[in-house]
Parts: structure tokens; C-alpha cells; sequence
């Protein structure tokens, strides 16, 4: 029975990356009904930088994070604005440009970083912790406890303050919110934004698990993507059910067949949409009038 | 007309959706304190007109100012802060959203921490909505939703209210309550700028009134006039 637990706390550890890298999608896709296909890469960027600070420039992990929140957050506002013309022509045009972007963000990763891998210690020792039978490692907690944090404070903005209160007026109806004085290019920027900060916070916990390489934004995107559309695509508290779904069935199937991990996650997401097509949370659609 | 600098002034506005025209060179004003009707049937035109007054659709005009202020020279978003305010088409409440912080999205241009009252003044004049106040909107009925948009539209503290087809798919009974409310906000001082297939409300509510048909106004004057008119009883009231 033991192992069961085990299992879970490891899932429920990579699942909470997948959360969050799946609501960043879904802060995006629910505020303008756009799929950020950069997202991934924003992820491997938000690694790298911290990364770099916390290796290279001997940063604090706490500040090397922050500051990579703060960067990759411009980084997703330059993304929506260099994109913003298309909107209002095709919005499969934008959907092609944050495709575009992320290529661009890759290849700068190759230019700035090189194209091979990066190993990562964990930020704080990763020891053992033992309740019972089981183990708990150090590092699982903390991303449970930085990706637990980050959500709370994704819902308190959300639901307490006025601009997060606009954003959700936005997703809801975009003419009325326009009519009450919002500024909706604006408040897109900020989805971007936000959405990019959380991709930070993903990039940065998943490195130490992960090698950090250019490429690597291919694997955890697709995961926190089909993570995201298993919790109903643009619902947050769907994105987070999603990614630890998603985390707990990758790490049942690791076990005994690990070489065949990704194709039993991926058969399983594949059976649950054909049975649910909206996701577990999904409903709704996104206002485009 | 011509260059009143007070009130909402429009003149020759059209509004065109690719090749075709669904508002032709219309012109309108509302004095400061006053009221404007303008009814017509489905695809008149009243509500691409609307639209354009707040740069939800594109258009030209010769003119389109309010106190003065030229509705172009602003983004859509910033319309509202002149002291204009929008009831929708089929309300457009945010669902999701509770019925406190629909009010409060009116207000959304001005610091939430200091509206003075108005919130109170809102739940004063719409008192069933009161005790949803933290209800999702969306749970509301038509007619409480209703009431939401408008009560909504009043968080800005507006000048000038436009309301399109607020009496639109609700019961008798309903639209005499909304009747009710929109007469005390004249009565208020609000001006008001009032978009409706219901003639016979419309005249009731205002001083002057436009009848569109097919993007033109084919008759202009007073309500009391225009009601009294055989061919627009005919066509409008039915009678």
C-alpha cells in the first residue's frame, strides 16, 4: 500500500509543474480565446534565467526567480504587443504567431545559453524525509508548497483586486467590459503577462527534475497543454485538476513500464477526452463578439 | 442643431459592415438634461448607431461630440469617463461575476474605495437586487438582469444613459417596473438617450424621439406628437 502513497507524492509533485504550466495557457486562452503556443518556450526561458542567476550570477533561488517572473512577464507583454495587429484581422494568424515566437525564443535560448543542456542542482538540500514507510523529499515540498503559493495568489488576484476583476470581465464580454472602461488590449498584455510570470515559476521548479535545454519547453508545453485541455481549456481550477492528473498518471505508469510512461499518459488523456470532450471543468466559451 | 456644445450631438453618422450600409447619414442630438427616442424595427439601424457612439463599430459622421468632445478622438474604453454610460443589447451583465461586482465594474473609472454611496443609491432604486448581492449574475433572471445593467450603467454616475432595448424579451408587468426606474432618472436630471422596438414606451419616456427605417430617419419630432401621427400609430402602436 505504501508505494501507492509513494507514487502519489511524486505524481502530485511533476503534476503541480503541469499546473502551473497549464494555467498559464488558461489565463491566456480564457481572457482573449487564444492559444499561446510560445508558452513552452516561455517556460524553457523562464528556467534558463533562473538559472542563470542562480548559478551563474550566485543569486539567492528565492530572487533568481523572481526576477525570472519579472523578465519572462515582460517577455509575454512584448509577445502580445508585437502580435496585438493580427488580432483584430484573424485570431489563427496570432495563433501562428506565438507558433513564430516560440521558434524565435528557442533559437535565442541556442544563441545565449548553446544548444546543450544544463543540470541543475536542486536549490535547497533535497533530503530524504521519512513518515512511516514513506519518503518525502525535501524539494517535492517545496514545489508543492512555491506551486500551492503561486495559485493562492493567482486567485486573490482574480477574485480581490480590481484589475483582476476587470480581467474576468473581459473573459466574460469583451463589448461590456470595453463600455465600463476597460482597456482590453491592455488587460490581454496582462494575461500574457501573468500567464508568462507562472511559466517562470514551472521552468524554474521543473529545472533540477529536468536537464534545462532549449528544447526542453516540447515536452513539459505538450504536457501542461493536454493538461490543461483535461481540466477544460481556460478554467483555472481546471488547469490545476488537469496537472496533477496528469502528474498522477505519468507517475502510476512509470513505475512498472517506464519506458512507456509518455504513451500510457498520453493514451489515457487521449481516452478521457474521447469520453469527455469539454475536460473535466470545461463549459464554457470564450466571448469573441 | 449644429454646434451646440452641450448634450450629445450627432450628425450624418454612418455605419457600414463591408458593402453593406446599415446606418445612412443620420443626424441627432440630445440637450443636457434631455431625452431622445429612437425606434425602428429589426435592422433599422438603432443599434449599430449606439455601437458606433461608443467605437464598438467603424464609422464616419460629420459630427460626434458630446459637451464638445469630439467621441473620435477618444479609444472605446475611454468613452465612458465624458459621462456617458451604456445599457447594451441583451444586458451583457458578466455572468461569473457577482451582482456587487457587476456594480462595481460600472464604476470601474473611478477608485473603488470612494464611490460615495453609490452602490447604496443603486440598490435604492433596484430594491430586489439588493439581496443578490453576492449572487453570480448569471443566476439572475431576465428582468433582474436587466436591472443589473442599468443599475450597472448608473455606477459611473452618468450624464447622459444609453439604454438599448432595455424593455427587450420581458414581461409586461417588467418593463412597467423599468419604465418606473427610468422616469425617476429623468426626473433625476440624468439625460437620456433611449434605443427601442417599443414605440409606445418610448414616447412615454422621452421628449423627442427619431423613427428609423433602413439606416434613414423617415420622421422626427416630439413624442407627444409622433404618438399622436395616424401613420406612426399605424405602423408602430398597432393602431
Amino acid at each position: 500500500m505504501i508505494w501507492i502513497l509513494q507514487t502519489a507524492i511524486g505524481g502530485l509533485s511533476t503534476g503541480a509543474v503541469y499546473a502551473l504550466v497549464a494555467m498559464g495557457f488558461s489565463i491566456v486562452y480564457r481572457t482573449m480565446g487564444l492559444v499561446n503556443f510560445a508558452h513552452a518556450d516561455v517556460v524553457m526561458i523562464g528556467a534558463y534565467v533562473t538559472v542563470t542567476f542562480f548559478l551563474t550570477a550566485h543569486l539567492p533561488f528565492g530572487v533568481s526567480l523572481l526576477a525570472a517572473i519579472l523578465i519572462t512577464g515582460a517577455l509575454g507583454v512584448v509577445i502580445e504587443r508585437v502580435l496585438r495587429p493580427l488580432e483584430s484581422r484573424d485570431l489563427n494568424l496570432m495563433l501562428i504567431g506565438t507558433i513564430g515566437f516560440g521558434i524565435v525564443l528557442e533559437s535565442l535560448a541556442i544563441l545565449i545559453w548553446g544548444s546543450f543542456g544544463t543540470a541543475v542542482p536542486t536549490p535547497i538540500p533535497n533530503l530524504p524525509l521519512r513518515f512511516g514507510g514513506l519518503v518525502v523529499t525535501t524539494y517535492q515540498l517545496l514545489i508543492l508548497a512555491v506551486a500551492g503559493a503561486v495559485t493562492a495568489l493567482l486567485f486573490w488576484f482574480l477574485d480581490r483586486t480590481k484589475l483582476g476583476t476587470a480581467m474576468q470581465a473581459v473573459a466574460m464580454d469583451r463589448v461590456a467590459a470595453t463600455a465600463m472602461g476597460v482597456d482590453v488590449a491592455a488587460s490581454n498584455a496582462l494575461a500574457f503577462a501573468v500567464g508568462s510570470g507562472m511559466a517562470a515559476v514551472a521552468g524554474a521548479l521543473v529545472g533540477p527534475l529536468l536537464y534545462v535545454s532549449p528544447g526542453m519547453g516540447a515536452s513539459i508545453g505538450v504536457k501542461g497543454f493536454a493538461a490543461a485541455i483535461l481540466g477544460g481549456f481556460g478554467s483555472i481550477p481546471g488547469a490545476i485538476v488537469g496537472g496533477l492528473v496528469f502528474g498522477l498518471v505519468e507517475a502510476f505508469s512509470s513505475g512498472p513500464l517506464s519506458a512507456y510512461s509518455d504513451l500510457i499518459t498520453f493514451v489515457v488523456f487521449a481516452l478521457a477526452m474521447t469520453i469527455r470532450q469539454t475536460g473535466i471543468f470545461g463549459e464554457r466559451t470564450v466571448d469573441r463578439a | 442643431m449644429g454646434a451646440a456644445a452641450g448634450g450629445l450631438v450627432v450628425e450624418n453618422l454612418s455605419v457600414s459592415y463591408g458593402q453593406v450600409a446599415a446606418v445612412r447619414g443620420i443626424s441627432f442630438s440630445v440637450p443636457d438634461g434631455g431625452s431622445l427616442g429612437i425606434i425602428g424595427a429589426n435592422g433599422a439601424g438603432k443599434s449599430s448607431t449606439l455601437k458606433a457612439l461608443f467605437g464598438l463599430v467603424d464609422s464616419r459622421a460629420d459630427t460626434m461630440a458630446f459637451q464638445g468632445v469630439s467621441l473620435r478622438s477618444l479609444p472605446p474604453h475611454r468613452i465612458v469617463t465624458l459621462g456617458i454610460a451604456y445599457v447594451p443589447e441583451g444586458r451583457r451583465i458578466f455572468p461569473g461575476l457577482t451582482v456587487r461586482k457587476n456594480l462595481l465594474m460600472g464604476a470601474y473609472r473611478q477608485p473603488w474605495r470612494r464611490l460615495d454611496g453609490r452602490m447604496e443609491r443603486v440598490y435604492e432604486l433596484f430594491p430586489g437586487l439588493k439581496r443578490f448581492d453576492r449572487t453570480p449574475a448569471g443566476a439572475l433572471s431576465g428582468g433582474q438582469q436587466q436591472m443589473l445593467a442599468i443599475g450597472r450603467a448608473l455606477m459611473s454616475s452618468p450624464r447622459l444613459l444609453v439604454l438599448d432595448e432595455p424593455s427587450m424579451g420581458l414581461a409586461p408587468v417588467l418593463i412597467d417596473d423599468i419604465a418606473g426606474v427610468l422616469r425617476r432618472l429623468r426626473e433625476q436630471g440624468v439625460s437620456m438617450l433611449l434605443v427601442e422596438q417599443n414605440a409606445k414606451l418610448t414616447f412615454g419616456l422621452t421628449d423627442r424621439c427619431v423613427v428609423l427605417e433602413n439606416g434613414r430617419v423617415v420622421e422626427e419630432g416630439s413624442s407627444a406628437a409622433l404618438r399622436d401621427d395616424p401613420g406612426v400609430r399605424r405602423i408602430y402602436l398597432g393602431m
